[in-house]
């Protein structure tokens, strides 16, 4: 089965172009106008990734983002009108996995939908069973445990916990996770990590605000510890 | 006006002085005019008293004498008993008829020491007579009564020195009074002037504070409201800053409108672009050749846009830093290292391999890839990038701790006549008339300029260290640290506030201007 792509934005030409250049990477292309339609057409369409321009008649794409999220993982990109505003933050809050600004490349859009695709679907290698305390990460099963309790991460937080896990103890800066996670070159924004990182701890850290398994190092990066 | 044309008297004393120093001149003539006045009159008040004092008693006592007898039979001896008789004649007083017949009443007073006038008058027109006159510097009233029948008369003299004391004293005293009077006026007009200047003061403060880029300065209306002098003034001013305040924000405004609406076509366009790329196998050449010249100038708008959009952020001054804390050494490494061309290697000096420095982290790489593109594009790539501590001098106590980050290369360089240049906007050095495919759109360097600025920091282009043929591109930042701890210590996730956001909206203006004047030297 092909990868379905769902991409909610309203002005036509743009959503046509892209249809276009995301049709040219052998993946289908459902649309939707607004808000309202997304979130109707969301659950028949069997969408594995969903793109959402913030900037929409009726409901904006923030609550767009949140009525998805709220029913499955699947991985979504906000479209931003800028990179400098709260948009970005408030488009990752709401639970977004990865933001893009107008104008971009539609290179740069399939990358990043490859990337979540990759985090989606491979498990990824290495050590079968991590324990960090009372934490057990199990890679190939895509589980984490807390207490013997599984603990519900998306996908894109899940990578995150994999990467930091695979190297117990040793600093993984922002532009490493970036990278590894996200697939971001340069200029990838350290709030996608920081944003993640936090959602990451009020799932798996007994006291979110005093994180005992997710620290900073100041001006280095995140490391995961026992 | 040129500056010729100028009078040569045009005042050099500025307005406060002058105000200042009017009150006091007027203040000083009118205390001396009122000085001068009150003396002659209490002069003349006093000796006119002290005349007719003196004038009341000669003639009590001429009658004591006249009622005493006949001086010219009598016995001088007798005379001289009653006139020694008398209530109060201390003072020196003689009867003289004009001969050698005199009587004094002080040995050592005679009929000549009389002012002459005053004797004939009295003997020979048989006229009662008062003068003044002075003897060996003293001032003294004489009276003279003369006897009627006697050819004699009676005369007696007054002192005036205690007036003349009198009047010395108060001389002293309007002089004082004059001195005092003219320093209070000094004070008075000082005080005055700087009371009716202040508005003036106030509006030089706010257009001031308007020139550095406050423009939401305005001075308080209402203040002024009941002064029909100044009213005016306030209001046009706050007309003048708030019409200079719409400008500015309908010109920065307008350049980020165009630039958002070009937002969408330009995403249509790469889309479109890209699919056409995606199909460019089933083209003809031609079109595969317009297709590549279509391709390059949307990535050139592109970029283009993205730098407007950046820099009319900060022409608007809405601009937010995100300051954290960066590992400066492995940042650079990380952001030179993931820029795809030749190695640049990182020279860190010593203290500058574990800096740790409070910055914006996608503001600094923005800066030292536009530095690396630019050296793409006119060097041939940097040679290597240094990173050094400067300590500030010891004479300077506000200075802080910097840190430079050079990119040097190997090219041309830049001629110091065009060093404050090339971080102008749309300013592309001597390729400026050719826009070949790989030179950038002139906003690289400008932007660079504003980005270090945010921060406190600055840009420049130098010599290259080792005086070989090449360029020096600097960034300084200044070494922040807006936390301080442990190093393992987490502060920057618990909570969306506490991740060392600065928000600088609109204050950015105020910081200090780039410094890219005479920087060569200070290294």
């Amino acid at each position: 089965m092909s990868t379905t792509i769902l991409t909610v934005e309203d002005d036509e030409r743009i959503r046509t172009s892209v249809r276009l250049a995301l049709e040219d990477e052998g993946w289908q292309v459902v649309e939707s106008e607004t808000g309202e339609d997304a979130i109707a057409r969301f659950p028949t369409s069997n969408a594995d990734v969903v793109l959402i321009d913030i900037m929409l008649p009726g409901i904006d794409g923030f609550e767009v983002c949140r009525s998805i999220r709220r029913e499955s993982d699947v991985p979504i990109v906000m479209v931003t009108a800028r990179a400098d505003t709260h948009d970005v933050v408030a488009g990752l809050e709401a639970g977004a996995d990865d933001y893009l600004t107008k104008p971009f490349v539609p290179k740069e859009l399939s990358a990043r939908i490859r990337a979540m695709l990759r985090r989606a679907r491979t498990p990824p290698p290495g050590n079968p069973h991590l324990t960090f305390g009372e934490l057990e990460v199990v890679p190939q099963e895509g589980e984490v445990l807390r207490n013997g309790e599984p603990v519900h991460l998306t996908k894109t937080e899940f990578k995150l916990l994999v990467e930091l896990a695979s190297q117990p103890g040793t600093v993984l800066s922002r532009e490493d996770l970036l990278d590894r996670v996200w697939g971001h070159g340069v200029f990838g924004d350290g709030r996608l990590v920081d944003v993640h990182i936090r959602r990451l701890r009020t799932k798996i850290e007994p006291d979110p605000a005093n994180p005992t398994h997710v620290a900073t190092v100041r001006g280095l990066g995140y490391k995961l510890q026992g | 006006m040129p500056e010729g044309s100028r009078p040569w008297h045009e005042p050099r004393v500025g307005l406060r002085s002058r105000v200042a120093l009017s009150v006091t001149g007027v203040s000083f003539v009118l205390s001396v005019v009122v000085s001068l006045t009150v003396f002659a009159v209490a002069n003349q008040v006093l000796l006119d008293a002290r005349e007719e004092a003196a004038s009341l008693r000669t003639l009590k006592n001429a009658s004591v004498v006249l009622s005493t007898r006949d001086i010219s039979e009598s016995n001088p001896g007798d005379v001289l008993t009653a006139l020694s008789n008398l209530s109060d004649t201390s003072n020196p007083a003689v009867i003289w008829d004009g001969g050698a017949n005199s009587q004094s009443l002080n040995s050592n007073f005679t009929a000549d020491d009389l002012p002459a006038q005053l004797r004939d008058r009295a003997l020979l027109d048989e006229e009662a007579g008062i003068m003044r006159y002075q003897t060996d510097g003293h001032t003294q009233v004489a009276v003279a009564v003369p006897i009627p029948n006697q050819r004699a008369a009676y005369f007696e003299v007054t002192p005036l020195d205690d007036i003349a004391d009198a009047m010395s004293s108060i001389r002293l005293a309007l002089a004082g009074a004059v001195v005092v009077s003219t320093l209070l006026a000094a004070l008075l007009g000082s005080w005055a002037s700087r009371y009716t200047i202040r508005p003036l003061t106030r509006v030089s403060t706010a257009a001031q504070s308007v020139a550095l880029g406050n423009l939401d300065t305005r001075i308080n209306y209402e203040e002024y409201r009941h002064d029909p002098d100044l009213a005016p003034l306030v209001e046009n001013f706050n007309d003048m800053v708030q019409a200079l305040q719409q400008r500015i924000n309908r010109d920065a405004r307008f350049a980020s409108d165009v630039s958002h609406e070009l937002r969408s076509p330009l995403t249509t366009l790469n889309a479109g672009l890209q699919v056409l790329d995606n199909n460019r196998s089933e083209m003809p050449e031609r079109a595969q050749q317009a297709l590549d010249l279509l391709a390059s100038d949307v990535d050139r708008f592109t970029q283009l846009v993205e730098d407007l959009l950046e820099i009319s952020r900060f022409d608007a001054g809405a601009v937010r830093l995100e300051l954290d804390d960066v590992a400066l050494v492995p940042m650079i490494r990380n952001t030179v290292g993931s820029l795809s061309r030749h190695e640049v290697p990182v020279v860190a000096e010593p203290g500058t391999e574990d800096l740790v420095i409070a910055c914006d982290r996608r503001r600094l790489a923005r800066i030292l890839v536009n530095f690396c593109n630019n050296a793409d594009k006119y060097a041939d790539g940097a040679t290597h990038i240094s990173v050094s501590l400067h300590n500030p001098d010891g004479d300077d106590p506000l200075a802080e701790p910097t840190v430079r980050i050079g990119v040097e290369d190997a090219g041309p360089g830049v001629p110091p006549d065009m060093r404050e240049e090339v971080f102008d906007r749309f300013n592309r050095g001597d390729q400026g008339g050719a826009r070949g495919a790989d030179i950038g759109v002139g906003l690289g360097l400008a932007l660079v300029a504003e980005h270090a600025r945010i921060q406190g920091g600055r840009v420049w282009v130098e010599d290259r260290v080792d005086g070989g043929s090449g360029a020096r591109f600097v960034v300084e930042l200044p070494v922040l640290q807006v936390r301080s701890g442990e190093p393992e210590e987490d502060l920057s996730l618990a909570s969306p506030e506490s991740t060392g956001n600065l928000t600088l909206t609109g204050e950015h203006r105020a910081l200090p201007p780039l410094g890219t004047t005479g920087a060569a030297e200070d290294s």
